[in-house]
């Protein structure tokens, strides 16, 4: 008799061999048409069948009763919700706030630096000017002399000028101090991050719902922010150069 | 180029702003102003005559896209040349841009020479 299961009945936990059994006894009864028989088989068919149903119903039930009764008494979940999420927040607005500060002090200190660095030049090409004069004997004694005290402060502003810009140098070296910290607090959310999408694949593995992620439809309409620069060459420009072909490629 | 022509900077990070407006000032170019939103500076453009809009795409209130229909749609602002200065790097973002009408687009992060560039050639073809 099991050897004239179809194949696709494998699976099926009620066609066992009483019921499949049944199902020929029925085919005889229909040829026969043997009326009562056939009402009692339907009937016992049914029977049969639901009550095997009801068990797989049951076993169902039971596991995911017990996975999410496991998933809400699991300690971590509980710890990542009250205290790992607001955690990871607050570091990592901490790290706005310490990059925003450390870009801003960098370029403070740059801009001051850019101004000693005009006054060099300004000075120097103003000294020149005068020199070449000098040179081509066309000074007289008093802006000679003026010359002189000017080249004198010159030199001395050389000097404390470049120490100023030494110390500013040092200044934004240190500026850079936010890199440590941030790094290592950047670290501490992703292992959170990971813990986070261990336990919603298990939630989303109870509920079942595996069901078709679709690609979000991509429009091009809506800012989305940076791309990490492995992204697909396809759909993302990666450089400019990638920029100017597209645009290009569209008559620019 | 005329290096007194008027530009305004958008962009919601104020970082990203004195960037650009450092590295304009290195290319000779002292006029700015600043806003920070499509919202701020939409206004300000109105009020004012500006000859460049530089500005970036992702922005809270109103962002660059929606600034550069707006811009274009406008009868007395719809010539302003628009440079666009954004992260925003998908194909397809990049192509939305085009059809919006903008005039140059540079991608985050980018470099002095890359800027002075694509305001170079805005002008170039705008004079041309």
């Amino acid at each position: 008799m099991s050897e004239d299961k179809p194949e696709n009945s494998q699976g099926i936990s009620y066609l066992t061999d009483e019921y499949l059994s049944r199902m020929d006894t029925l085919n005889e009864a229909l040829k026969s048409g043997d009326e009562g028989k056939i009402h009692g088989l339907i009937g016992e068919l049914t029977t049969l069948r639901e009550s095997a149903l009801y068990l797989e119903l049951g076993k169902i039930t039971r596991e995911i009763h017990e996975s999410i009764n496991a998933f809400g008494n699991d300690q971590k979940v509980a710890k990542l919700a009250i205290e790992s999420i607001p955690d990871a927040k607050e570091r990592l607005n901490y790290i706005v706030t310490k990059t925003d500060q450390a870009a801003h002090k960098t370029m403070e200190v740059a801009e001051a630096t850019m101004v000693l660095s005009d006054g060099f030049s300004d000075r120097a090409r103003s000294l020149r000017k005068r020199w070449e004069k000098f040179r081509n004997r066309e000074l007289s004694k008093e802006d000679f002399i003026n010359l002189n005290d000017e080249i004198d402060q010159f030199f001395n502003s050389v000097d404390d000028d470049s120490r100023e810009i030494n110390r500013k140098m040092n200044d934004i070296m240190l500026a850079q101090d936010y890199q440590d910290i941030t790094g290592q607090m950047i670290k501490q959310v992703v292992t959170m991050v990971q813990e986070v999408e261990e336990k919603l694949v298990r939630l989303v593995t109870i509920s079942g719902a595996w069901c078709s992620v679709s690609d979000a439809k991509i429009d091009g309409e809506v800012a989305e922010g940076p791309q990490l620069p492995t992204a697909d060459k396809d759909k993302v420009a990666t450089s400019q150069g990638d920029v100017d072909d597209i645009l290009a490629s569209l008559g620019f | 180029m005329d290096k007194d022509m008027k530009i305004l900077i958008v962009d919601d990070f104020s970082t990203m702003r004195r960037i650009v407006k450092n590295l304009l000032r290195d290319l000779g170019f002292n006029n700015t102003a600043e806003a920070d939103d499509g919202q701020t500076a939409l206004p300000m453009l109105k009020s004012g005559k500006f000859d460049l809009l530089v500005t970036d795409w992702n922005m809270p209130g109103m962002d660059g896209l929606t600034l550069l229909r707006e811009v274009r749609a406008d009868a007395s602002l719809c010539k302003l040349p628009v440079l666009m200065v954004t992260a925003e790097a998908k194909r397809e973002q990049i192509v939305v841009a085009a059809e919006a009408g903008v005039n140059g687009y540079v991608v985050k992060p980018f470099t002095a020479i890359t800027l002075k560039e694509k305001i170079n050639k805005i002008f170039e073809r705008l004079e041309g």
